[in-house]
Order: C-alpha cells, then structure tokens, then sequence
C-alpha cells in the first residue's frame, strides 16, 4: 500500500461508542441467563491461620441454596505465572494468607439468601501470627508465609552489567537515595464479576479480563477440563489498567459452582471486595545509587528495591522487574546492578499497574534532578545527554528501533515552554520533566504473539476475528480501523468477533503493551493477504495486472485508469464460484529474545520496539500547608503512528489523571492487614476539578515494525507523569521528597525535615 | 417482609412496581426492570456510576429507596434517546472520544444533561463542577468537558 | 443490597411523622434526603425496623424571611438554599459552607436539616458489617473499647458537617418537633460532646427549621480536603462578622464544632480564639491526613480565613 491513509490517522468515532452511550453495552454483571443463581464467597477474617475444618452442612439446608463449594470440590492444582511461583490455589485448602481470601463460595436462588448462607457456613481456623510489611516479614524468625519462600523472599531478580563498584569509584558524583511509595489501587470503576455457565461438558465465562486465551488457559489447568471446553467469552470491561490481567479466585469459586449446581451461576463483588480481594498494587521501598561522569552522563547504577507482593505470586518476577526495565529502556546505563525483592506479606496479592512502579521511577527521576542541580545542570540537558537513541541497546542488551527519547523531550519541552517558564518561576512554583520508556509486549513464550483471519463475507462485508482484546482503551476500534483502510472498506462493512477463547486465535490480550503493535499487525496481515487475495482475482477479470489495483470504497479501482472499476462483491462471489472464498490469515510474533527470562537470564531482546515519553508537569505550592496543585500539564507521546489520534489522546489524558493527579492523592491505608479505604469515597480518586490544564503531543517516530508504524498508545505516560509531578514538586519546595504519595502531611514532613525541625 | 406500591414514569412508560421497602432504584431499574444501563460502581452513592435523572435531578439511585418515589419520573440512559434520533450529548460523547470503557457514561452523560435542562450556557467552570460529581477512571475527563462545551451553543473554550 | 427489613412510612405532616416514631418507638429513623442515612442502612450500621420519610411534609423545605429571623425548613435542599438571594447577601459564610459541600449531585439530593444530623464519622466505623466484625465492634457501635487508638475508652469520631461550623458563628438557631412540646434552642446545644452518641435529640424529635438572625453579616469558611469535590472536611473553620463581633467555628476535628466568640476582632485576636480550640481538640489517625498535620492547619487556615474578611470589612 503506497497511497495516503483514508482511515488510518483519522479521529475516527470508536466503534464501541454507539453502545456505550445508549447503555446497551453489557459488562459482566448485566449478564443474565435463564436460571440463573446469585453467588457470594465466604471470605477470611484472618490475615493468616490454618484451616482445620469447614462444616457447609447448615447452610445446604437453607431453601434456596443450590450448591456450595470449598477447596474439596477443586482439583488442588496452583496456580502461578510461572512454574516456579505456583503457589496460589485461588480457593484456600488449609490456610489462608490474607483477610478477603476466598474459602468457600455459595449459589443461591437470590442474594438475600446466599447471604444468609454465608452465616451458616463453619469454618474452624486457627490463627497464625501475621507480618504486614516486607521489612517485618524478611527478618529472621519472621512467620513463614509460604514454606517455598524463605524469608518470605518470593522473587529475586538480580541483574548486573558491567562493573558497578569500579564505575562508581571512578565517577565524578555518587548519590544515594532512598524513596517509599504506598500502593495504589486500580479503582477500575467496574467492581469484579464473574458470569459461569456450564452444560454438556462446555464451561462458558464471561468476567472483566485482559486476555481471555490466557484465563481460559489457566482455569482449564486448574479446573482440569481441556482447553477447548473452557470457553471465555467477550465482554465489554470497565476499566482494566492491570487490574484484570490473570485468572481470579473468582474465576475459580464461581465455575465450580456451576459444575456444581449445573445452573449458571454470577458473582458480583462489591466495591470493598474488590479492592481488598482482587489484584492490588505493591507498595515499594527502593534504594537508588547513581554515578555520574562531570557532563552528566551516567556511569553507573545500584538499585535495591523491594516490593510489598501481599499473599502470593501473582506475576512475581515480571512485577519484580518492570519498574526496572521501563528505565533502562529510556536512558542509557555502561554499569548496573539491580537487585529487585518481591516479599509476601499477609495482604491482598499485588500486581502490575499501567506498567509498574511509577513511584520508583518518580524516585529515580528526582534524584537525576538534585544531580543535574549539583552539576549545574538543566533537567532536561541531563535526560538529553542520558536518553536512549535508535540504534543502541539497553543495558540488558535489547535494541532500539525506532523513536528515542531525544524527540518527546523536545517537543514536551516545546510545548511546555520548559526554559522560558523555568527562568522565571515565582516562590512556591515548580515545573519538572519526566521521562520513560515503555516495551511493546515482551517474553510470554508462544502467547507473545497474536493471529487474526478475516473472512469476507458474499456482499463484500468483512469479519475480522482476532483474540485482540479491548478494556476500554479502543483495541477494537483499531482492529477495525486498520481492517478498513486495507481492504478498501468502510467500517460499518466490517464485523469484529474478539476476545472469544473459542472463536479467536490467540493474543498477548491488553497486556504488555502489545494490542497495537502485534495484534493490529496481525490484523493487517491478514487482511493483506485478503487483499491479495482480491486483487489477484479482479486482475485476472479485469485483466490487467494487479500491481495497479488498488481498493477503495468497496470498489477494486486501476490506480493510474479510473475507468477501470468492479465492484468488490463481485469478486468476492467469484472466488466462492471457483471454490476459493477469500478468507485469510495473518499472524505476528515480534522479534524477541525468546530464551530471556525474567530471573535466569534477564539479557536479550526484551521487546518487539519501544515507545518512548516526557511528560512536563507546572506545580504551586502552599508552603503553609504543603498543599499541591497542577494548573498546567503538558506530556509528548511517540506512539510511533496513531492510527486513531483521539485513542492517543485518551490514553494521555487518562494516564495524567491516574499517575500525574494521582502523586496528590492516591494511597491505599491499612490497619494490620486490612485496608482502612477499600471505599471510592476514601481512597481519592481525581475530579474533573483536580485535574490540570492538559497539553498532548503526539510525536511520530514511524516504527518500522509496527502497523502503519505504531507502537503501543499513550503507556509511557502512564508511568511519567507521576515522575514529572514528583521532580516539578521538588523544584518548587527545593527539599527532597522521598515518601510518596505527594499527600499535603508528607510534604510538610518534608519541609520540615529540611529545616531541622523534629 | 411488607411490600409498598409505587408508580413510577421510568422513560415516558408508567411503571407499576410492588417493591421491598429495602429495595433501591438502582436495584429496581436493574433487576425489576431490567433497564441495565445505570451501573453499580461502590453501592454507597460516592462514584455516581448509577446517576439517573430522578424528577430532571441527577441522583444516585444506588442510595434512593425506590419506596420514596410514587409519583416521580425516572430517566435512565436507555430513555435519553428518541428513538434512533441520540440525544445530542450522546452523539457529543462519542465524537469527542469522550467514552473509553464506558462505564461511568451511563451516570456521566445524565449528570450532563441535567446541567444542561436547567442551564443551557453553562461556563466551563460550571461544567467541571457538575461533572465533578463522577468518577472517570479512563478519560481524565478532558474529552467530557469537551463534549458537554460542544453541545452548549458556543463553545466557551478551545484545550 | 440491603439486609435489614423494615417498613417505609411517608406521613404528610409533622403530627403524623412523630406520631409513627412513637409507634416503632427505639427502632424508627427519619429520612431525608438520605445521603447520610442509607449508606450508614447499607453499611449495617444502623438496622431500623421503620423508615420514616419525611419529604411529603410540605412544610418543612420553606425559606421564609420573618423580619428579625430568616427561617429555614430543614428539608431544603443544600443545592437550593446556596442560590437563595435572601442567604447570599445576609449570610456569606453559609453560602460558601453550602458550596462547599460534598458534590452537585449530592446537593441537589440533600437537605440541610440531613447535614446538620449527619453522624459522626471515622475510618474504622465507617465500614461493612464484614470489615467491622473483623476488628471486633467498637465503641460507637456499642462495643468495648476504641479501633482507631487502641485501649481508648472514649470514641474519636468526627463531625463533618460543612455547614453546621457556618451557622454557629451565625449564632443560628434549631427548632425541634417532637411527642412532647417543640423546642428551640441555640444549635450548639445540640452537640452532646460524646462522638459515640454526637446528638442532644430526645427520641421522635425531628429538626424542622434552622432560624438565623436577620443580621447582615462578612464571613467565609474554608475546608481541608484532598479533592475538590465530594469529599467531607478533614478539618474546616468558618468565621463571621456580624455588628463588629466576630465568631470562629473548627469543623471536623471532634465530635461537634468548636465555637469562639471573638468580641474585639482585631489583628491577633484571632490567634487567641485558636488557642482556645487548640486546647479542646484532641484529633487521632481516624482520618485521611496525619493528624498531627490536621491539627497544624488550624491556625493557619483560621489566621487565613479571619484575615481575609477582616480585610475586606474594612
């Protein structure tokens, strides 16, 4: 295709829209099916006893109640991202790890009486000592959480370039600082659910999740049924941003009480369910060495970071590392030594969040900042002098390809008018710059790809079936916006069958920052070989060669001889006569490293590409009462090509919201394992009212591998903002902010730990 | 348990409804109704994910007791169009991108239309504050802002 | 969903209302708009056996100017009454105290007679029976001893109502309808002192107005919160100047609000009159922000707020 894009980089009205705003769009708890039972799950009040004993008899006996399950009725198996962190049997069997842990479900003909049910289930525990934070549960004679991990240590990633100590002897500046962050919680606005319904051997699911192929995977080894009879089912998702990457214990309690029961079965969780029984955020306590020649550059880097991991895996190693790797991939480091430390503690399990580890890396950046100001340096000259270009390498040996970090420094600064507002700021006004970098997918073994086949139909409409799976961010949209453009098709000829285990090819799912770059790829080529397909067929009945047809509005048209013309319909039927319908499939695995592992061997070709980010972000501050506000925000974006530059712009202003704001406002508080704020009213969510004055820039670095040459869609500031608030608050308060988040009581501990106060 | 009598206007259709004292509007409108537009987001009326328009007023049926309402007017999401014609805060919404998940729309895009019955030319201040009222976990509510100026009939503000 | 059963009442008239509470005597709550009331049902907090709804009684959402009092039914809504001339220009503090609250659409729902008999409020009572039953019931919910500072044997919840701290320096008044004779009273003498049980109320009683005196006052009130909307006080502190008298009211930082006249208003009384609050508070980690930070802010945002309308008096 050689031509200007008709759809492609257009501001294309979201194929979802429609339904979302007339309210017919189903999510998981509008589900009905006939007959239909009502579940609610028998949690924990302990962060961590054995169980001796669970009587369900009583509550059998209750009218209503059509099947209860515990740990019996599952198949013992564990679950965990990887072989060697299986720990996690999602319905306790003989102890419990953190209060809200699921350890028995109920169906009932209504709520009312599921919950009456609960009442009624026995459940006799023993109460073992619990430890809260990783500092507690790493010393000796800690209790042990699981008897795989000693010293609650459950991942240890340890990476090492170069020669560290020789690089910081000889470096011009060494600092070292140490940051701690509370985590956060996703709030996606959508509580968790879970839809089963099982009959004649088939289980279907419907739940918020961010790749079904993965969770069908998943249930299938834990329910121990083939692959083909667990069928997960697309549904729309309220808000995902990490939230519903892996298999829940949801999942687990709600389809074995459909086996059970052989009724479909729904689980609701409330608000204070979800937030305290599904997927959290790690808090993290990092240490940060950094070595500097004169001019800036780097030398050399220590990190020693420890993650709050809660009750169990999860994806250990991957969140291990991450908060890691998005730097390195921006800046460029001759020496390092990362030594990263998930810990199990008694909470709720803990996993990644629009990448992860926004306040490591807000930590990093400020550090980079009080460097540049030893050096007499402008923050921006130091990430200039630091940032990756295409061409190089990570420190862990993965190649850049397209982009660079030159660009979105540039333009961010442009926009923001860095040097010009810098040079004037008043007291109690501070602007900062953040930076990151972001991988496009990366090691998930034979899931790291993503296929699609696209069938057109006998009026030339075409359906595009692709396990791409959408969470809100307009994954769906995309597919069909490049499906659009290359068959010459408008986009209400065209269909999307998704996110469906049983009709889908498989996908990495909205995870890893992969939808665009290796799933709309795969649509692409499928739809490039359709074209083919079409082409090669109406060049043999037009009789003219095929190098110059071209499709557009549904027509086959000769590129250099208007007159030549035929509608696409025909065509299509054509191929039907000669028994070769045009039905074609593409498939894209990017170029990575498949023996890189996350902790035998961190080196190799990570990702597929790179997006790269700055975002700059305006403070004032009241010194008085250590209050912050953002009245300016501006954040440059290379997503390489947009196929829809409003989607961009969403995924932008969204992540200012959830990692710019959020520095203010956000931190989940616990008393002895239970969360204080598992509420939408304490735990602070931004306003439209909170929110600052927004600038996006797109920058377009146009990939060479990715379709129409974009990357992944506006992630990189979803983890830089929280850096630009952070460096643009230190600037205005000039002292240094090592707890986050940014809460008005902690920068006046700021202010006055600088003074000497206390 | 005594159950109360309630006639209601939901979207223009009079609805007869035997409800338990204990039911909310939210649970009516879902489950009696099956009108599942309005969602449930916290249950304890903080996130406005369950806004309906109740007598024009946006209010979260998640903390009305559907009992307190003989003789009210409900609007739901489902009821704002007419017809195949959207209203135009619909069409606004999804031009603008203001709609990712979709989820806080429902609540989102009433709260929206009952600024705008009662105050057609709002100021861009005056919007941020009526749509404060909602949680968006997606947008950073940039685009809805946009969306609500766009149907006003001048555009107060550009970025 | 909701758990416990009840009735639901919607009596036409004060008469009727009180008349029902008498009937479900102990076990009956009044409704208003609810923003308070069903959260607190939802939560398990409180388990009535009737719901009175009080909103088909016409009488109680009036405004009326009675020459030396305006008069406030108590079920007018708090989005009604800070657009209401009569309150914009005699009584700046309760317009801005009215703004302040909550959200639009909460506003729009509740009453001001609901704000001012909100329940007191901390993180480890304001939660699910689930999560309460956890901890092991507290004081306030009649249990042995304190969640949020452990051996404590008083309770530490904190009143939130924006408006309440806005009308006592207004010197506001309340009427209140109950089985016996109506009364009226100075609204601070509503506040019993105690977080666990925060109201004076005699079983039945219903708020019916709120008088202030007709008097034209300068004022302002400012609050602490982390977002800019919906979220209640963490601390707040309304001040008003009426006849060359000034009143400071602290919200939020104890079970009812602190009042202090300020007879001479001149610079540096105000430091004064925080002293005095500063001695009867005692605020504990019960809340969002450290409270030592709480506590830190009350000068500050008094000595901000007393300056400023000092400033524009002149």
């Amino acid at each position: 295709m050689d031509r200007e894009h008709t759809i492609v980089g257009t501001r294309m009205t979201r194929t979802d829209s429609l339904a979302k705003v007339t309210g017919t769009a189903s999510f998981t708890a509008d589900v009905k099916l006939p007959r239909m039972l009502c579940a609610k799950v028998l949690r924990s009040p302990h962060p961590h006893a054995k169980i001796h004993h669970i009587d369900t008899s009583r509550a059998l006996q209750l009218p209503g109640v059509k099947a209860i399950v515990t740990a019996a009725d599952a198949h013992g198996v564990k679950w965990g991202v990887f072989k060697y962190t299986q720990d996690h049997p999602m319905i306790a069997i003989d102890r419990v790890r953190y209060i809200g842990e699921d350890v028995a479900g109920v169906a009932a003909v209504d709520e009312e009486t599921a919950l009456e049910a609960l009442d009624l289930i026995q459940v006799e525990y023993e109460p073992l000592p619990a430890v809260f934070n990783p500092q507690d549960a790493m010393k000796e004679g800690a209790p042990l959480i699981h008897e795989e991990y000693a010293n609650n240590i459950n991942v240890h990633v340890h990476i090492e370039v170069g020669e560290v100590d020789k690089a910081f002897e000889q470096a011009h500046l060494v600092r070292e600082d140490t940051f701690q962050a509370a985590g956060e919680a996703y709030s996606t606005l959508e509580p968790y659910a879970v839809v089963a319904s099982y009959a004649n051997g088939y289980l279907d699911l419907w739940m918020p999740n961010a790749g079904p192929h993965v969770r069908a995977k998943a249930l299938s080894n834990l329910l121990k049924m083939p692959l083909n009879k667990v069928r997960v089912r697309r549904i729309n998702v309220g808000g995902h941003f990490g939230a519903r990457s892996e298999v829940s214990p949801g999942d687990l309690v709600t389809s074995l009480l459909a086996i059970k029961a052989k009724r479909p079965v729904k689980l609701v969780l409330t608000r204070e369910e979800n937030a305290a029984c599904t997927r959290q955020i790690h808090d993290i306590k990092a240490t940060i060495k950094t070595g500097v020649k004169k001019d800036g550059a780097i030398m050399a880097k220590e990190f020693r970071v420890v993650y709050d991991g809660g009750a169990y895996s999860s994806t250990g190693p991957i969140a291990t590392s991450i908060p890691y790797y998005v730097y390195e991939e921006a800046y460029r480091f001759p020496n390092v030594r990362y030594n990263g430390y998930r810990v199990i503690t008694n909470k709720g399990i803990r996993g990644m969040y629009g990448a992860h580890g926004r306040a490591f890396l807000g930590g990093n950046e400020m550090q980079l900042d009080m460097i540049a100001r030893e050096l007499g340096m402008d923050p921006m000259e130091i990430r200039l002098k630091n940032g990756l270009k295409v061409g190089e390498e990570t420190a862990t040996k993965s190649v850049i390809i397209s982009g660079g970090l030159e660009e979105p420094i540039r333009r961010a600064a442009e926009q923001a008018r860095w040097s010009e507002k810098r040079a004037k700021l008043k007291d109690g006004e501070g602007i900062g710059m953040g930076c990151v970098a972001i991988m496009c997918g990366f090691p998930m073994g034979f899931r790291s790809g993503s296929a699609c086949y696209v069938k057109i139909n006998d009026d030339g409409q075409a359906t595009i079936v692709t396990g791409i799976c959408d969470t809100g961010m307009g994954n769906e949209s995309m597919a069909v916006q490049i499906a659009s453009e290359v068959l010459g098709i408008p986009v209400e000829d065209i269909n999307l069958v998704n996110a469906d285990t049983e009709t889908t090819n498989l996908d990495p799912g909205a995870y890893s920052q992969a939808a665009s770059f290796v799933g709309g790829n795969a649509v692409k080529r499928a739809c490039e070989e359709a074209r083919r397909q079409i082409l090669s067929f109406a060049a043999a009945k037009l009789n003219h060669p095929a190098e110059d047809l071209d499709l557009k509005d549904r027509t086959i048209i000769s590129k250099t001889d208007p007159s030549k013309t035929m509608p696409m319909r025909w065509i299509v039927r054509e191929a039907f006569f000669q028994g070769k319908p045009i039905a074609a499939t593409g498939a894209y695995m990017p170029k990575i490293d498949f023996d890189r592992e996350w902790v035998k061997k961190p080196y190799g070709q990570m990702a597929g590409t790179y997006s790269f980010g700055c975002s700059v972000a305006e403070v004032t501050v009241d010194k008085e009462t250590g209050q912050i506000r953002i009245p300016h925000f501006v954040a440059a974006h290379d997503c390489g090509n947009p196929i829809n530059p409003m989607a961009v712009e969403g995924q932008i202003e969204g992540s200012i919201h959830q990692a710019g704001v959020a520095v203010l406002t956000e931190e989940t508080r616990w008393t002895e394992g239970q969360l204080l704020n598992p509420d939408l009213l304490e735990y602070k969510v931004p306003l439209a009212c909170d929110m600052p004055e927004i600038e996006t820039v797109i920058v377009r670095s146009n990939d060479p591998e990715g379709p129409f040459g974009a990357k992944e869609g506006g992630l990189t500031t979803r983890m830089n903002a929280y850096s630009a608030v952070v460096c643009a608050a230190h600037n205005a308060l000039g002292v240094s902010l090592n707890e986050f988040p940014l809460t008005p009581d902690r920068v006046m501990k700021a202010l006055d730990a600088a003074k000497g106060r206390k | 348990m005594e159950r109360y009598k309630v006639k209601l206007q939901v979207n223009g259709e009079t609805e007869e409804l035997d409800v338990k004292p204990s039911e909310t509007l939210l649970e009516t409108l879902r489950d009696q109704l099956e009108l599942t537009g309005a969602k449930e987001g916290c249950g304890l009326g903080a996130c406005g994910s369950c806004t309906v328009l109740l007598d024009g007023i946006p209010t979260r049926s998640c903390i009305v007791l559907t009992a307190e309402l003989d003789g009210s007017e409900v609007s739901t999401i489902e009821g704002l169009a007419d017809g195949s014609q959207l209203d135009p805060l619909q069409e606004s919404f999804m031009e603008k991108g203001a709609v990712q998940c979709g989820f806080c729309s429902p609540g989102m895009i009433l709260t929206a239309k009952g600024l705008l019955d009662r105050n057609p030319e709002p100021s861009k201040k005056e919007i941020i504050r009526s749509v404060s009222s909602n949680l968006c976990r997606c947008t950073g509510y940039k685009k809805i802002i946009e969306a609500v100026e766009t149907v006003t009939s001048t555009e107060t503000t550009k970025a | 969903m909701i758990t416990s059963k009840f009735e639901f009442k919607s009596p036409k008239d004060v008469k009727e209302a009180v008349h029902l509470y008498g009937e479900f005597q102990g076990e009956a709550v009044y409704l208003s708009g609810g923003t308070d009331l069903v959260p607190r049902i939802k939560l398990g907090l409180v388990k009535p056996k009737t719901v009175i709804d009080l909103k088909r009684v016409a009488s109680l959402t009036r405004v009326e100017d009675q020459g030396d009092w305006i008069k406030i039914g108590s079920l007018a809504r708090i989005f009604d009454l800070k657009r209401n001339d009569l309150i914009r220009d005699y009584f700046p503090v309760f317009e801005a105290s009215l703004e302040a609250t909550s959200c639009e659409s909460l506003q729009m729902r509740g009453t001001i007679g609901g704000n001012l008999l909100q329940n007191s409020r901390c993180l480890f009572y304001n939660q699910s029976e689930l999560w309460r039953g956890t901890k092991g019931f507290c004081l306030k919910m009649g249990g042995e001893a304190c969640n949020a500072v452990p051996g404590a044997k008083r309770c530490f919840a904190n009143y939130c109502s924006d408006n309440a701290p806005a009308l006592c320096t207004l010197s506001a008044e309340i009427e209140l309808s109950g089985p016996d004779e109506d009364r009226r009273l100075n609204l601070e003498g509503i506040y019993t002192n105690e977080a666990a049980k925060p109201f004076n109320l005699r079983p039945g009683e219903i708020l019916t107005a709120i008088f202030i005196p007709k008097k034209q006052s300068t004022g302002g009130y400012e609050k602490l919160r982390v977002r800019d909307a919906i979220d209640y006080p963490l601390m707040s502190v309304a001040f008003s100047l009426v006849d060359g008298t000034g009143k400071l009211a602290v919200g939020a930082v104890g079970p009812k609000p602190y009042v202090v006249e300020i007879k001479t208003p001149l610079r540096g009384a105000i430091g004064e009159a925080v002293e005095a609050v500063l001695k009867q508070v005692r605020l504990v980690g019960n809340t969002v922000l450290e409270p030592e930070y709480r506590k830190r802010m009350i000068p500050v945002l008094a000595e901000r707020l007393f300056n400023k309308i000092m400033e524009g008096a002149k």
